[in-house]
């Protein structure tokens, strides 16, 4: 059984006049110890589908649908359970280590007040926990970085201590919005792998969000690639990438430089604005392999082959190699 | 000799003092030496904080070298004065990261893109709208986006204007320092295409500052790694990909996240980058060297010449 379950998952914002939808009837499911990974460019809802799943949407935004979670909805749970359930089973890690720590306080007190807070741990063991804790995500001299402020430490540090945080009461989930896109390729290839070890050695499913799919490539074992609030491919990374069955996929895998001096084919256009999507299909107006039956009606996500989702009408002509 | 050459560059800041204590200097450039050869696309890759930004400002005369030289077509840019001052200013041009950051939110994409002219003197002021239309067409854009402001352009086209600008003097050399990473990966390559597509017509020479190894490989001809302050190998691009020599190329190429994994499993390059006000003494990267020997920490390598490369390691 799978440990997290999106059910026709549908954000969106209160507005003067319509409401501003932004994701739309998603659906995926993440099993045990699993990383699964959501591609996408900006403005297509991943985030916004982790802030869902956290329970830490926006207070204009709405969301309908099901999220189940071990069986539970949790759309549907009041706020003290929620807040149970969040950083102890279910914990978040964000894209700018440089603001998601309180600068005020010490990074040892903040690792501790997971521990205080869904542990019961007094405040001496859980400071305590928290030098182990700095030890397990790899930082040196954990005894005395415990006692320190973030601004004493690098990004990379800082994006290790969100992760000490986020894996302090062992949870089940752990949501990676977009964890090293702020850090350098040298920190980059640190802070996935330190992601990775913990994933096998607390057995932990990952929900991986990230703009670049080769990061998806490495790390991730299912993917759905998203645009304009929809999923648009979904299947195990090895397929998507060897043999991908929509054409924004492929536009995404054109769009990386290969050989020299060929010229790339980017995806032409850019996003449009929600509340500007063309008719029909979503990816229409930027679409290579477009008929006039895309305009008519939005397409489903179909099952190509056996674990292959794809939202296109034409899935089964496209033939693209790496 | 190149169409810019700088020589044992060295910039210098000097760090907020304390009370009581020695004055300490942030080595963001420490003695670099390259050249940007005429047509050709040179790149300077490296982590944040190696010092690529601030050779490229050094280069502009936007910030004074502490010490060194740069000579633009022989002549050293600190000489210049006067129109030969605005002949190099009219010469060299850049486009930067943030296209949200470097347009002037309250001026038209018309007013932007012939101020310019109108600095340089280049164009009739009748001219001015033709001209404007036809750089506009070159990046991609149409008329109509003349007589709007930049906060009704997405980020891609806010690049291409920023280009536009750059190209209204036609530059013998362009610098573009990170021009893709504020972009989507869809956007950049319609922006690496342009940028491919006027190298290719104008033979204007680049130089291209970026983190983004594949894009570097793509694009340029010859790739300098800067590791904090200093160039620890310059080569041609297929050189250097295929066969890195110093250990920081070697790591930095395999710490990319790459499509097609190889199964292999990646060296990983431990601990940060030291702060650049305590540059370690010898190699400055021998901390997170792995194939370091005994004289790593002690003396500084000097810059070897190697089949046709140059690289400043030990090793070699």
């Amino acid at each position: 059984m799978s440990l997290l379950t999106v059910r026709d998952l549908t954000i969106s914002f209160r507005a003067k006049k319509h409401p501003l939808q932004i994701v739309t009837n998603l659906n995926f499911s993440i099993d045990r110890s699993e990383v699964f990974g959501l591609v996408g460019e900006s403005g297509c809802g991943k985030s916004l589908t982790a802030l869902s799943i956290m329970g830490i949407l926006p207070q204009n935004a709405v969301s309908e649908g099901e999220i189940f979670y071990n069986g539970r909805n949790l759309l549907k749970l009041d706020n003290e359970s929620m807040r149970k359930l969040r950083g102890k089973e279910l914990s978040m890690i964000f894209q700018e280590p440089m603001t998601s720590l309180n600068p005020v306080l010490t990074i040892g007190y903040q690792i501790s007040e997971m521990l205080t807070t869904h542990e019961g741990f007094s405040t001496k063991e859980a400071m305590g926990r928290a030098t182990e804790l700095l030890r397990a995500v790899r930082i040196p001299s954990p005894e005395i970085r415990v006692r320190e402020y973030p601004h004493q430490m690098s990004g990379g540090m800082r994006q290790r201590v969100m992760i000490a945080i986020a894996i302090a009461c062992n949870p089940s989930l752990l949501i990676a919005d977009e964890p090293t896109t702020a850090l350098d390729v040298t920190i980059q290839a640190q802070i996935l792998e330190l992601l990775m070890d913990l994933k096998q050695e607390k057995n932990m499913s990952i929900l991986l969000i990230t703009h670049d799919i080769a990061v998806i490539a490495e790390n991730a074992d299912r993917a759905a690639v998203m645009y304009a609030g929809r999923i648009m491919e979904a299947s195990r990374v090895s397929n998507i990438l060897s043999d991908p069955k929509h054409p924004y996929t492929i536009g995404l895998l054109e769009s990386l430089p290969k050989t020299k001096g060929i010229p790339l084919k980017p995806i032409p256009g850019s996003v449009p604005r929600p509340d500007r999507l063309p008719p029909g299909c979503k990816f229409s107006d930027r679409c290579g392999y477009k008929i006039s039956d895309c305009l008519k009606e939005e397409p489903v996500l179909r099952e190509i082959s056996p674990g292959h989702f794809s939202r296109c009408i034409r899935a089964e002509e496209m033939k693209w190699e790496l | 000799m190149g169409i810019i050459d700088v020589e044992d560059l060295k910039k210098h800041f000097p760090v907020k003092k304390k009370a009581f204590s020695k004055q300490e200097w942030l080595k963001a450039v420490d003695g670099v030496t390259f050249s940007v050869k005429d047509g050709a696309v040179s790149s300077l890759v490296g982590e944040s904080g190696s010092g690529k930004s601030t050779v490229a400002r050094l280069i502009l005369r936007l910030t004074p070298p502490t010490s060194g030289k740069i000579s633009f077509q022989g002549n050293d840019i600190q000489t210049l004065k006067g129109d030969s001052l605005r002949q190099f200013r009219k010469s060299v041009q850049i486009i930067f990261q943030d296209p949200f950051a470097s347009l002037n939110p309250r001026m038209t994409v018309f007013d932007t893109v012939s101020e310019p002219l109108k600095v340089h003197k280049l164009v009739d002021r009748s001219g001015y709208g033709d001209y404007v239309v036809n750089l506009l067409g070159k990046v991609g854009l149409q008329a109509d986006a003349m007589n709007r402001y930049p906060h009704e352009f997405s980020g891609g086209q806010r690049q291409r204007i920023c280009i536009a600008r750059a190209l209204a003097v036609s530059p013998k050399v362009l610098i573009a320092d990170e021009p893709l990473s504020a972009l989507d990966v869809s956007i950049q390559a319609q922006i690496l295409n342009i940028l491919q597509e006027l190298q290719r017509e104008s033979k204007i020479s680049f130089l291209f500052i970026s983190h983004d190894l594949r894009v570097v490989r793509y694009f340029s001809d010859e790739v300098a790694v800067m590791y904090l302050g200093k160039i620890v190998e310059h080569a041609k691009t297929e050189d250097l990909f295929n066969n890195p020599l110093h250990p920081y190329t070697i790591e930095l190429l395999s710490s990319a996240p790459k499509i097609k994994p190889d199964g292999k499993k990646r060296k990983i390059l431990k601990g940060d980058v030291p702060s650049p006000i305590n540059i370690p003494l010898g190699c400055p990267f021998h901390p997170r060297c792995p194939q370091r020997i005994n004289v790593c920490d002690q003396i500084v390598p000097e810059i070897k010449r190697l089949e046709g490369r140059l690289v400043s390691c030990h090793l070699f």
